[in-house]
């Protein structure tokens, strides 16, 4: 158990640097997420922790100890990898005994551990297979029991579930899942995900060109997206995006678009006259407008496509030059040509600078 | 379609041919005059049945030579392995790609060098009076260094240049597998608190363990054929020190006695061994 803080780091390959003064606290038995694109340095990062990675620049300080300059065997972290990484000659029972027999750990004492990790993960058959004949999601749980074994401080998930279908990718989210709420030992989990970063974390730590785009807890991601690449990013169906002008109206403020105006009274939002802003709506807060009702705020078009995605279904329309998606039940849904009128809620607006991508909530 | 099938026979037909008189020949050759007792010296002689084996086993001589041979095997295969791996994991450890090109190449010049040629340099090296290699001896003690003519150092002295020449070769092989490994099981020892050679002993070297075989087999066939290093650096002596089996066989055949039946014989016996023995252990890799 142990708490990981990144303190000021830096990595440069050459005149490149892929991670700008990075920053962050993670406390003890908390499981964090890096999600990001790919590109955007969060396995770089995580390999920093590991000590796979030299460290440019700043400190990684595992447990109140820094740990720059110690070999990954030292700090006490154990790994996951995208491949799984097994050793390919050796037998499932060997792979996990790897670790300890290199602690010097009476071969007594290793049976017994082993026999408790392959239980509780299931992998009893399989003790004295190789590698190569375990399928994929087997192999992850043999890696995972590799990592679990050492009872290490902190455990490292690289994209630990990327190369799996999608079946068992679910089915081994839970596992990892029911494992942190068991052991409780600090998790860094890399993922692009952005599912698996919604379902896992305590917090998410949203990564874009080596540098934080926000961190917080799924809901305050989801909810109160900081920036626009937060917004864009977080959230299936995509959010839809429009670009708006805001107007003084009295007490409150127009939102201008090309060929429609919402009212807003604004109180959530820092706004101010002839800010030029990007307003988000996510599909689902779409209302569908009563029949011959006389709401104000709505977005119209003529339906151009219907996704069903089983309980919901995604209407796509053109409104103001732009795409549209607004999810709705599945059914007695919009046929593509019907005509489809959507009241946006202002409660439920996301409002940015159009300059800075920066959220206007106050 | 008739065209479709001889069109082969009649391109391979000549090669096959060549082969047949090259190869088949002399070896069916030897197998029959070993069971005859014929002489350089005289043209003609009669069929002796084994008699020419039997005699090879009371011959102390022959004897020697399987145990200088079966030496010659074993350290020549065995360092030259140790070799390449040693040098192959150090370039792998150490060397910047750029150094690992230049080191490469270096290591390929010794193994392109004719085998006749690296023995002439290498016997001049070890020259007692002005060779290289015995020159600071030489100049620390006053006393000449002469291994090549001393018993217990010439057979590992000859060995050195075959060490020499296949050895940074295959170290070059070494290097190139270990490249060809990916990273992340040598990244999960390295989180599994092993140490560096822990690393390679327990999880490169055995990921390698199929192509390093095949490495070793290519290497024992080779070392059979040292015939001309041994020729030219020692000519099997000093006495029969260094006279492997195929030393013995052409001495006995061609320089002092011209008893060629006896020499073939010797010929055959080493091919069924050697056939014998590397169907076994290949048998036995494979399992």
């Amino acid at each position: 158990m142990a708490t990981i803080v990144c303190s000021h780091v830096d990595k440069a390959y050459g005149a490149v640097n892929v991670i700008k003064d990075f920053n962050l606290d993670v406390a003890d038995q908390e499981f964090i997420v890096f999600l990001g694109p790919s590109g955007c340095g969060k396995s770089t990062l995580l390999r920093m922790i590991a000590g796979l990675e030299d460290i440019s620049g700043g400190d990684v300080i595992i447990g109140g100890k820094t740990v720059n300059d110690l070999p990954p065997r030292d700090r006490g972290v154990a790994m996951v990898f995208q491949n799984y990484a097994l050793y390919p000659h050796m037998t499932i029972y060997d792979n996990i005994a790897f670790g300890l027999k290199r602690m010097k750990i009476s071969s007594p004492e290793i049976d017994t551990r082993i026999r408790a990790v392959s239980s509780t993960l299931g992998l009893d058959p399989y003790l004295d297979r190789k590698p190569n004949a375990l399928s994929g999601g087997q192999q992850q749980r043999v890696a995972i029991a590799r990592a679990m074994i050492k009872t290490p401080r902190v455990f490292l998930f690289d994209e630990p579930l990327s190369n799996l279908d999608a079946k068992l990718r679910n089915h081994m989210r839970v596992e990892i899942a029911r494992l942190h709420q068991k052991l409780k030992t600090t998790t860094v989990y890399v993922t692009h995900d952005q599912l698996e970063a919604m379902t896992l974390a305590d917090r998410i730590v949203l990564m874009k060109d080596g540098g934080i785009e926000q961190v917080g807890t799924p809901a305050e991601i989801y909810e109160r997206p900081r920036t626009l690449f937060v917004a864009g990013f977080i959230g299936t169906p995509n959010m839809n995006f429009i670009d708006a002008m805001v107007k003084a109206n009295g007490d409150g403020w127009l939102l201008c678009v090309e060929g429609a105006s919402f009212a807003v009274s604004g109180r959530r939002f820092s706004l101010s006259d002839g800010q030029k802003i990007v307003l988000g709506i996510r599909p689902a807060d779409l209302e569908a407008a009563a029949a011959g009702s006389t709401e104000i705020n709505c977005v119209t078009g003529k339906a151009d496509l219907v996704e069903f995605h089983g309980n919901d279904a995604l209407v796509t329309f053109l409104f103001a030059d732009k795409e549209i998606g607004a999810l709705v039940k599945a059914g007695g849904c919009p046929k593509p040509g019907d005509d489809v009128r959507f009241v946006v809620n202002e409660g439920r607006m996301h409002l940015f600078d159009r300059q800075t991508g920066l959220t206007l909530l106050a | 379609m008739k065209q479709k099938n001889t069109l082969p026979v009649v391109f391979l037909s000549p090669a096959i041919a060549i082969l047949a008189v090259l190869a088949l020949v002399p070896t069916v050759y030897a197998v029959i005059i070993s069971f005859q007792n014929r002489e350089l010296s005289r043209p003609d002689g009669s069929f002796i049945g084994l008699a020419n084996y039997i005699s090879l086993f009371s011959d102390r001589r022959f004897i020697n030579a399987i145990g200088v041979s079966l030496t010659w095997e074993a350290v020549t295969v065995g360092m030259t392995l140790i070799i390449a791996i040693g040098l192959g994991i150090l370039l792998f450890e150490c060397a910047s790609p750029r150094m690992r090109s230049a080191v490469c190449f270096l290591f390929l010049i010794p193994v392109i060098l004719p085998r006749v040629s690296a023995a002439f340099v290498w016997k001049f090296a070890f020259h007692p009076l002005y060779g290289i290699i015995t020159y600071p001896y030489k100049a620390i003690t006053g006393q000449p260094l002469d291994l090549l003519s001393n018993p217990l150092t010439a057979l590992g002295t000859v060995a050195l240049v075959d060490v020499w020449q296949w050895g940074l070769f295959f170290a070059v092989i070494v290097l190139k597998l270990l490249e060809t490994l990916p990273p992340q099981p040598f990244e999960a020892a390295r989180l599994d608190h092993a140490k560096t050679w822990e690393i390679y002993a327990y999880v490169a070297i055995p990921m390698l363990k199929a192509p390093l075989i095949s490495l070793a087999f290519v290497k024992m066939i080779e070392s059979l054929r040292a015939f001309d290093l041994i020729y030219v650096m020692t000519r099997g002596g000093p006495g029969i020190a260094t006279e492997t089996l195929d030393m013995y066989a052409f001495s006995q055949g061609f320089i002092e006695s011209g008893r060629i039946s006896y020499a073939s014989s010797m010929a055959v016996l080493m091919m069924v061994a050697t056939s014998l023995a590397f169907t076994f252990l290949w048998k036995r890799v494979k399992s």
